[in-house]
């Protein structure tokens, strides 16, 4: 009987072992065991959380290893991958890329177009606001890993005091609230003005950041920068409206009078300390503005959607960091494998909780339904009704982008500082312009 | 004989092979670029294009506002540095207590890269929350803030108060260095002969002290190039190319432009117009030492 009960019990143990055995995934091959991919990344800040957290996982996951070859600001990534792609050495599988610089690289011809890797099933949870940035022609050259636009933070003590209401309600025949229309922002920072403590608005007034103001509230008035012909058109009554507001905003003085130096930590700064009534800014500066660190207005700013032009539409220039493919790469299935498990749901869950703003729906689904905090809550369902209702652009995907910007914003600040009439400066930009595109081939 | 005549070539040629390389080469390379299309973004653009790229620049009123400001830029920051290098210098050679760490606390600003330098001063100068407008403020000398960094008078004199800043330890070294070198015996005959401070100064210290003056004057005005960092960082050139000098236009046109032909036509530009300096300086040295 015990002789029975031993071999019973030897027999599962057999057993057990066996199944152990079978179960144990050692021996099983992952499917990129072996491979390196290398990548180049932005780096700093926030962004290389993303890194650390989920890089380890996708190793553990494929048996691949990665190797960040670069992790450098964006502004010298972008020097970096010119001359590598001119000289043909970018010996990277994998790299941060943007959609504002997308078509500079993707005219050397080296990035992978995507399509053929990723089943439409795949992409069907990425905005389509964002997801229509990432292709050039029908290319699906990169994918996205958090997008970034404008609304507007404005200061909720001034905005709510019961005096300030009630005057303001008397002089403009209308509420005192967040400008649904460009004009009602002028009335508002000209009624809120009070410098040098507060002043009633600014805008970054130098490099891109003035090139991209300008083209956003150009496009909400119904003006283009181009025709279909690429021949510029922004020297349009259009165009010249639009820069006289700016104009008239400087002259009168609603705006602190350095503003045609300040690109973006300069009107932060300026905001977190009180000194703004409103802005226009990014959402990615929201947790530091929230940070009583950091912060004179911390829990105490609003955040409302950006005004809308003469044409009746909101327009936010917008851009999304992404990450691409490289055509040279020894191993595309496993770089491809590796950008869609970083743009992957929990990634970008990750990073939204730092404070990114999410390209897909599901975390924004998510974020709506956790969020508590009710300030955070409409800064959320702000930003996805913009995502999802407004009109999001890049700046036009052409390589001479950075050099047509060049030519513009310092014409733009010419006429807002009042050295040439509003007309004359579109004018000499529009001319220098078109002889940039021309000498590009744009008109041959 | 054959050996020993031809062993001294063998033996630099490996130095010179790579100063052909690293300098010569690009030299010519970047001499011929500028005489083609060659835009970064446009392959087989490197095509002959004759003086074009020259033509434009002499066309292009940015090109001779970025001179003109780079001309006034380098002579003021340069004599002011110089001026206020050998002031101290004068001071800090005496043999006073404290001296040695007087002259160590003197050498601070050369340690700082010049974009630190850059940051640090376009936040002095910010028009709301920097520290000069700020303490005018508070002593009640100003009542509106003043545009340091756009008017076009106040923001080329703050980045020549940042480089001044910078530039002036190098003077303090180098003429410390040559006021400890000099001979005592002439200003002991001076001594003797009654001389007063200030003929000292003018007839024994500063005659023996040029060819220090213009070495120094030399390396500054070659190392100049360098306020690229702080200017790009203070005012990028701006607003409206107020501030532009050479080398911020020739980045915009060549790097962030990608215009190579253009950019590299403007370096030549400079590069001459510094050789033509140095040339002169080394002349004045080389008179100096008979």
């Amino acid at each position: 009987m015990v002789k029975k009960v031993q071999r019973v019990g030897l027999f599962i143990v057999a057993i057990g072992l066996g199944v152990l055995l079978i179960g144990v995934p050692a021996g099983a091959k992952k499917p990129f065991e072996g491979v390196t991919i290398k990548a180049a990344l932005i780096g700093g800040g926030n962004y290389e959380k993303l890194y650390e957290e989920f890089i380890p996982q996708w190793e553990e996951q494929t048996g691949a290893k990665v190797i960040i070859v670069a992790k450098m600001s964006h502004f010298e990534l972008d020097k970096k991958f010119k001359i590598d792609f001119a000289a043909g050495a970018a010996d990277y599988d994998v790299m941060t890329n943007h959609t504002s610089f997308a078509a500079q690289y993707d005219k050397f011809g080296v990035l992978l177009d995507l399509k053929p890797y990723i089943s439409q099933g795949e992409l069907a949870d990425f905005l389509p606001s964002t997801l229509h940035m990432c292709y050039i022609g029908d290319r699906l050259i990169q994918l996205p890993r958090h997008i970034d636009l404008s609304n507007i933070y404005y200061r909720a003590d001034l905005f709510n005091d019961p005096a300030k209401k009630r005057a303001f309600k008397e002089k403009y025949g209308y509420e005192l609230a967040p400008p649904e229309t460009w004009d009602q922002a002028y009335d508002i920072a000209e009624f809120l003005n009070d410098p040098p403590a507060v002043y009633g608005t600014q805008f970054t007034g130098k490099e891109e950041a003035f090139t991209g103001r300008f083209y956003e509230m150009l496009l909400s008035n119904g003006g283009r920068l181009f025709d279909s012909h690429w021949k510029p058109v922004f020297n349009s009554p259009i165009g010249v409206k639009t820069l006289e507001y700016f104009k008239r905003l400087y002259q009168n003085g609603l705006v602190p009078p350095g503003v045609v130096n300040y690109v973006w930590d300069d009107v932060a700064k300026n905001f977190a300390q009180g000194k703004i009534a409103f802005h226009l800014d990014w959402g990615g500066w929201y947790p530091w503005y929230d940070d009583p660190k950091s912060s004179k207005v911390a829990q105490t700013f609003g955040y409302a959607l950006m005004p809308e032009g003469d044409a009746g539409i909101r327009v936010h220039w917008a851009g999304c960091h992404t990450f691409s493919v490289l055509k040279s790469s020894k191993n595309k299935e496993a770089a491809v494998s590796f950008v869609k498990f970083i743009t992957s749901k929990e990634p970008q869950q990750f990073e939204a909780q730092l404070g990114f703003g999410a390209v897909r729906k599901s975390i924004w689904d998510f974020l709506l339904k956790t969020t508590k905090d009710s300030r955070k809550l409409n800064f959320y369902k702000t930003y996805k009704y913009a995502l999802e209702n407004d009109e999001i652009v890049t700046p036009p995907l052409i390589p001479e982008w950075p050099a047509f910007s060049n030519i513009l914003y310092p014409e733009l600040q010419a006429a807002i500082l009042g050295e040439k009439p509003v007309k004359k400066a579109l004018d000499d930009a529009a001319r220098k312009t078109e002889e940039l595109m021309r000498k590009a081939g744009y008109y041959d | 004989m054959i050996r020993e005549k031809y062993l001294p070539a063998l033996l630099i040629t490996p130095s010179l092979s790579i100063i052909l390389f690293v300098v010569a080469f690009p030299l010519a390379f970047s001499l011929y670029v500028s005489f083609t299309g060659y835009s970064l973004l446009t392959p087989g653009s490197m095509v002959f294009t004759g003086g074009e790229n020259y033509v434009t620049l002499i066309h292009d009123p940015v090109f001779w506002q970025s001179l003109k400001n780079t001309v006034i830029f380098l002579t003021i920051a340069i004599n002011t540095e110089l001026f206020l290098g050998l002031g101290i210098a004068l001071l800090l050679a005496r043999e006073i207590k404290g001296g040695r760490i007087l002259r160590t606390l003197f050498m601070i600003p050369m340690m700082f890269a010049p974009i630190l330098v850059g940051f640090q001063f376009k936040w002095f100068f910010n028009d709301q929350v920097g520290m000069v407008n700020n303490l005018l403020y508070t002593l009640h000398l100003i009542e509106k803030p003043i545009l340091w960094l756009i008017r076009g008078d106040l923001a080329m004199l703050s980045i020549l108060i940042a480089e001044i800043w910078r530039g002036t330890s190098f003077m303090i070294i180098i003429l410390t260095a040559g006021l400890m070198a000099l001979p005592k015996d002439p200003f002991e005959a001076a001594e003797v002969d009654g001389a007063s401070g200030f003929q000292k100064f003018r007839h024994i210290t500063f005659p023996l002290l040029s060819p220090f003056i213009y070495i120094a004057m030399a390396i500054r005005s070659l190392d100049i190039a360098t306020a690229f960092d702080l200017v790009q960082i203070m005012t990028g050139g701006g607003p409206a190319h107020r501030t532009e000098l050479i080398w911020t236009y020739v980045y915009r046109l060549g790097i962030i432009d990608t215009k190579f032909g253009l950019g590299c036509a403007m370096s030549y530009v400079t590069v001459i117009i510094s050789v033509v300096f140095a040339y002169y300086l080394f002349k004045q040295l080389l008179k100096t030492r008979g």
